[in-house]
């Protein structure tokens, strides 16, 4: 977004409320914007999308009530003494995606916005508003609703045990957003790279001596999230009083959440990105020259992801946060099969699922170069392939650390899991990638590889397929039959590389890169 | 001329209408294109030839054509229908061949947006087999004026530079084609002064060169033969001499209309 003032804020003033109503409109006229660039085709993707997600919402949140053991079943107790972890593990990952993406999504990309005065107001609620499209968001917020109901069990006051809980998310989100916009004001100023990143080892040091002093449980049994968790409670024995105060406060928090962070947004708004800007204009040093044709172009595709400042940073998250949450909860190996699919999914969601992108308004020159199709698209795809495995690699050494000794059949089992979740994402993203590219301008840390209502649906099918592989080869290890496990898994990476091997006979046809170099150069 | 006879001239592919005669063969030879992209016809049915060492300015409306029809010849962009000749060789079965004889400046940007310029002409000269390619780069960026910023990446770039950056690269290894589309947009006097150079110097060694751009004068400078597209096809092929001064602005706008 600008950083110059809108009229907006000119009329606003330094803490704007006055102009929230013109960040309302302004915001409402940009997503006018947006849906009349969808098709009649694309506008009933988009209705379908919501009201699938509505559906899911409110079957996350009744179905766990109704079911048997909700309430009384022996795990709920368990579960009790965990639900406290569970909020506060939803408003972290608020922070981080907001974080990660230099203050959350952008209703308007920014080589577009530059046309119209839009307020770092507007950008702030436009970021808001955007947040829920996100599948890491949307599974927490699901997960949050059908355990709170599982554990109160009472399907009659069912409304009153769940308002609290969607306030809480309202809530967790906007904290989160304003602990973002901090960040990245923090982020661009005089030495803030260094802040920044001194913050984060302060409180990684601080977590893992926690976790190496086994005073974890300890600090989050006092978590402030026990009272949400309380206020919901409180509406599902129908107790009036206190539900009615600690909604209100929830609300009232929630509405002074999404206000105050106009003032973060606001102030960095108006300094420069200078990571950004740093990275732009810096040396890199010539190489010598390739030997192969295939290493130039690796060489090439690699230096689009490294340089990149959003890629780099998206990439860094997500491999090293799953792996110390496994590290912090002590996961076992049954569990592990779950965090690669995890990551590979989230690294292709930065940008291999429009993986073309890279080249940005070079495509059109990259597609004039001389070289065999077969190798642009297979150089693509190595690189891809060695960015996801690099990520889910870390975090999978980092979450074995505490696992224990594993068996024969765990180690096979999460091995395979790593290797066919790469190569189904892989597959999964050159498809996506040649079908329907995009002109994206990945130059800035809050840039996403698609349009946001796109990357829900590419986000939940991706999860979807490699959360099923995971749960599979964790059954697997279970079993003795190591043998077995080692054939299905290479099975199904037989079968993604088939799908690769497809697309790459798609890519073979001159209008097919012709239609992705055109898009993608815009 | 006017423009009725310019119109006619079309057809003959030679400016003023003459017969070709003896004239060494086109280099470039476009009969018939066609290109669609959905419903829509972004060239119909256009027909170009350019000799060894002849300058040809493709000019005309945004819309009209150009773009597209450079793409063709840069081998990006696949003919629908009609035949397409560059070096003697067709773009539909001689792919990689007419893209190794061809040089391209996209008209938008031509950069991968993290690489450096360095980068750039390393791939370049490494998919293009050539060796020793380390002094023509260096003169190039010299000469474009790019010394300063050619280790770094090219996002960072202004307008101006990137379009320098993109004829040298088009240039690079002394192409059999070249072809530029928009190479002086947003460019300043010296660099168009190099890029003018590079045109001159390409038409001496016996390249054919194709120039799009809206800027009349700079066209007329570079090239000796002007052809002026109009809603996806040729309205006029002509001595670019004859688009000179303010007669050839009435020409040439009369042409547009």
């Amino acid at each position: 977004m600008s950083t110059a003032l809108s009229s907006t804020e000119v009329r606003a003033g330094w803490f704007p409320v006055s102009g929230v109503r013109d960040a309302f409109q302004d915001l409402t006229a940009l997503l006018r914007f947006r849906s009349a660039g969808l098709d009649a085709k694309g506008r009933r993707r988009l209705r379908t999308a919501g009201l699938v997600v509505l559906l899911c919402t409110v079957a996350a949140a009744v179905v766990p009530a109704v079911s048997p053991g909700a309430g009384t079943g022996e795990d709920v107790g368990r579960l009790v003494a965990i639900m406290p972890s569970i909020y506060l593990g939803f408003l972290v990952l608020a922070v981080v995606s907001a974080a990660a993406s230099g203050g959350g999504r952008e209703i308007v990309p920014r080589d577009q916005a530059v046309a119209w005065p839009v307020s770092s107001m507007t950008d702030h609620f436009g970021a808001l508003l955007l947040a829920p499209l996100n599948i890491a968001w949307l599974l927490q917020a699901w997960t949050l609703l059908g355990t709170t109901a599982y554990v109160t069990g009472r399907p009659a006051n069912l409304w009153a045990t769940e308002l609290p809980v969607l306030l809480y998310l309202a809530l967790a989100t906007a904290l989160g957003q304003v602990v973002a916009w901090l960040l990245e004001w923090v982020r661009r100023g005089p030495h803030g790279v260094v802040v920044v990143r001194a913050l984060l080892g302060t409180v990684s040091v601080a977590l893992v001596a926690l976790v190496v002093t086994n005073h974890l449980t300890d600090v989050l049994d006092q978590s402030p999230t026990v009272r949400i968790f309380v206020i919901a409670l409180n509406g599902s024995v129908l107790s009036w009083g206190p539900w009615i105060v600690g909604s209100a406060w929830l609300l009232v928090l929630a509405a002074g959440c999404v206000l105050l962070g106009a003032v973060p947004a606001r102030l960095a708004a108006g300094r420069a990105p200078r990571e950004e800007h740093r990275l732009e204009s810096g040396i890199h040093e010539p190489r010598p020259d390739a030997l192969g044709d295939l290493r130039a172009l690796v060489r090439v595709d690699r230096v689009g992801i490294w340089r990149s400042l959003p890629l780099r940073r998206g990439l860094v998250v997500l491999a090293l946060m799953p792996g110390l949450i496994a590290f912090g909860g002590q996961l076992g190996w049954d569990r592990l099969t779950i965090l690669p699919g995890l990551v590979a999914s989230g690294a292709a969601l930065l940008f291999g699922v429009n993986t073309w992108c890279l080249d940005g308004r070079g495509a059109l020159w990259r597609e004039s170069l001389p070289v065999a199709p077969a190798l642009t698209f297979g150089s693509r795809v190595w690189v891809l392939t060695e960015v996801l495995l690099g990520a889910a690699l870390v975090t999978v050494l980092l979450s074995t650390v505490r696992a224990g000794v594993p068996t024969l059949p765990e180690l096979v089992a999460l091995f395979f899991a790593t290797l066919v979740v790469a190569a189904q994402v892989v597959s999964a993203s050159m498809r996506w990638s040649v079908r329907r590219p995009f002109s994206v301008d990945m130059r800035s840390a809050r840039a996403t590889p698609a349009p946001p209502v796109v990357m829900v649906g590419y986000s939940t099918r991706l999860a979807l397929s490699t959360t099923f592989v995971g749960l599979m080869f964790s059954g697997l290890g279970e079993t003795d039959q190591w043998l077995l496990t080692a054939l299905v898994g290479l099975l199904l990476v037989l079968i993604s590389g088939y799908r690769v091997a497809r697309t790459a006979s798609r890519w073979e046809d001159p209008a097919a890169r012709a239609r992705v170099a055109v898009t993608v150069a815009g | 001329m006017h423009p009725d006879s310019l119109i006619s001239a079309v057809a003959t592919g030679s400016p003023g209408g003459a017969p070709l005669g003896d004239a060494p063969p086109a280099v470039v030879d476009i009969r018939g294109l066609h290109v669609r992209f959905g419903s829509v016809d972004a060239v119909r049915g256009i027909d170009v030839s350019a000799r060894a060492g002849e300058g040809t300015a493709l000019l005309g409306r945004n819309g009209a054509g150009k773009s597209t029809t450079m793409r063709v010849l840069a081998g990006v962009v696949p003919p629908t229908e009609g035949v397409v000749r560059v070096s003697g060789l067709d773009v539909r079965r001689d792919l990689l061949a007419v893209k190794r004889v061809v040089g391209y400046c996209p008209d938008v940007g031509g950069l991968v947006p993290r690489a450096t310029p360095w980068e750039h002409l390393q791939l370049s000269a490494r998919l293009r087999r050539m060796s020793d390619w380390e002094p023509r780069a260096r003169d190039l960026i010299e000469r474009f004026d790019l010394g300063e910023a050619a280790h770094r990446v090219t996002s960072g770039f202004s307008h101006g530079m990137g379009r320098r950056l993109s004829v040298a690269l088009a240039a690079f290894h002394e192409p059999e084609v070249l072809l530029l589309d928009e190479p002086f947009d947003g460019v300043d006097p010296l660099g168009v002064s190099a890029t003018l150079d590079v045109i001159g110097e390409a038409r001496a060694r016996g390249a054919a060169v194709l120039v799009s751009t809206h800027l009349r004068e700079l066209a007329i400078q570079a090239c000796s033969t002007a052809l002026v597209l109009r809603g996806g096809s040729a309205v006029a092929r002509l001595d670019a001499r004859e688009l000179a001064g303010e007669e050839g602005a009435d020409v040439y706008r009369a042409l547009l209309d």
